[in-house]
């Protein structure tokens, strides 16, 4: 295999003539690659399949710390949505009564698809953004019994609604600063009496 | 008439630029290849993380205090697995939590599941004792019912730990 590096000294002094020698030609040295690439396919395989390029992202999330004294809000400032046992979702602002957003279409698999609801969620919350000037509050409830999965998925929404709010307001109102965003409420007993039958 | 068979050549072919193709891509499937944690590999569920959008950022390794919500495949049953990253916190919390008095404590723990809402809060103190910059997040299943979540992000709030972080996954096919 590796037989390039004899062709120095050894034949040198056997043919030990004097005078002009021709310099003979290197040979190109050759060297099996075969087993190198077999390995290195291997290798490469490998980590190909092992690797998963999706990288786990993260949704920061903020809660009031506990206090005492509860903060008083208007009630026409109050925004309400409140996620029901069975993955439904409502609104309502101050105590008006509950409306219902589009229910989740079910796949053939039996899955449950959110697209409308949340789009539908997002409409109501710039839209009241909007119209109350940056004094809107939205709050959030949800079931103990709700997926966990629809949740963040109407969080996600209210999230991104946020730009959408701040580009409007500053369109239609030219108001630079926001200052209320969202949070998370505990679902409590009376929540459920409002939306039972709904 | 038979004819001379002409003994084929042998034919050789340069493979270099296929080995260098080949090296450069496994130096760098090598290099951002990531394996498993010592957490990771205790555990014995699978996690089905909520999908949202791409507006997320991507996961502190740093201080990061891992709260996994999900349903054992063997006991079929739900609890919280609490664990930090870190080498260093691991130790310091582990004797913590020994010192506590927590159950199934030992030299090798590093995953700690707990059942109950009392312990969580002690171990959620524990880490912000071990590391004062300690940044959490909850890795929940989708498919669980809220009130799991609903109890850490409570526990989270009374030892003030007011800023969390949920783990998601990146919806495919954008909006």
């Amino acid at each position: 295999m590796a037989g390039g590096g004899e062709l120095g000294g050894g034949q040198k002094q056997r043919r030990g003539k004097a005078g002009k020698r021709k310099a003979k030609k290197r040979l190109g040295f050759r060297l099996d690659m075969t087993p190198l690439v077999d390995i290195t396919f291997l290798l490469l395989t490998f980590f190909m399949l092992t690797t998963s390029m999706i990288t786990p992202q993260t949704m920061e999330m903020s809660v009031p710390p506990e206090i005492d004294t509860p903060i008083e809000v208007k009630q026409s400032e109050l925004l309400t949505i409140r996620i029901r046992q069975d993955g439904m979702v409502f609104y309502n602002t101050g105590v008006d009564a509950p409306q219902r957003f589009a229910a989740p279409s079910r796949s053939k698999s039996g899955s449950a698809d959110y697209k409308k609801t949340l789009a539908e969620i997002k409409k109501v919350v710039v839209d009241q953004n909007v119209a109350l000037k940056n004094r809107c509050i939205v709050v959030l409830k949800a079931d103990g019994e709700a997926p966990y999965g629809l949740v963040v998925q109407v969080l996600d929404e209210l999230n991104s609604a946020e730009a959408e709010i701040i580009d409007r307001l500053k369109r239609e109102h030219g108001i630079n600063e926001r200052k209320r965003k969202f949070t998370v409420s505990p679902y409590v007993a009376k929540d459920a009496e409002e939306l039972m039958g709904l | 008439m038979s004819k001379i068979k002409k003994k084929r050549l042998g034919f050789v072919l340069d493979m270099t630029p296929l080995v260098d193709i080949t090296f450069l891509l496994l130096t760098f499937f090598m290099f951002t290849a990531k394996f498993k944690s010592d957490a990771e590999n205790q555990q014995k569920f699978e996690i089905k993380r909520p999908q949202t959008q791409s507006d997320t950022a991507k996961i502190p390794e740093k201080d990061l205090v891992m709260i996994k919500i999900a349903v054992d495949t063997v006991a079929k049953d739900t609890a919280f697995y609490l664990s930090m990253v870190a080498e260093q916190d691991i130790a310091e919390l582990r004797s913590r939590m020994k010192e506590g008095g927590f159950p199934e404590v030992d030299e090798k723990s590093i995953v700690y599941k707990i059942k109950d809402t009392v312990w969580l809060g002690k171990a959620i103190f524990y880490c912000r004792d071990a590391n004062r910059n300690a940044v959490f997040a909850i890795d929940a299943d989708r498919r669980l019912k809220y009130r799991w979540v609903e109890q850490a992000m409570n526990e989270l709030r009374k030892k003030k730990a007011t800023t969390f972080n949920f783990v998601t996954e990146k919806k495919n096919g954008g909006l």
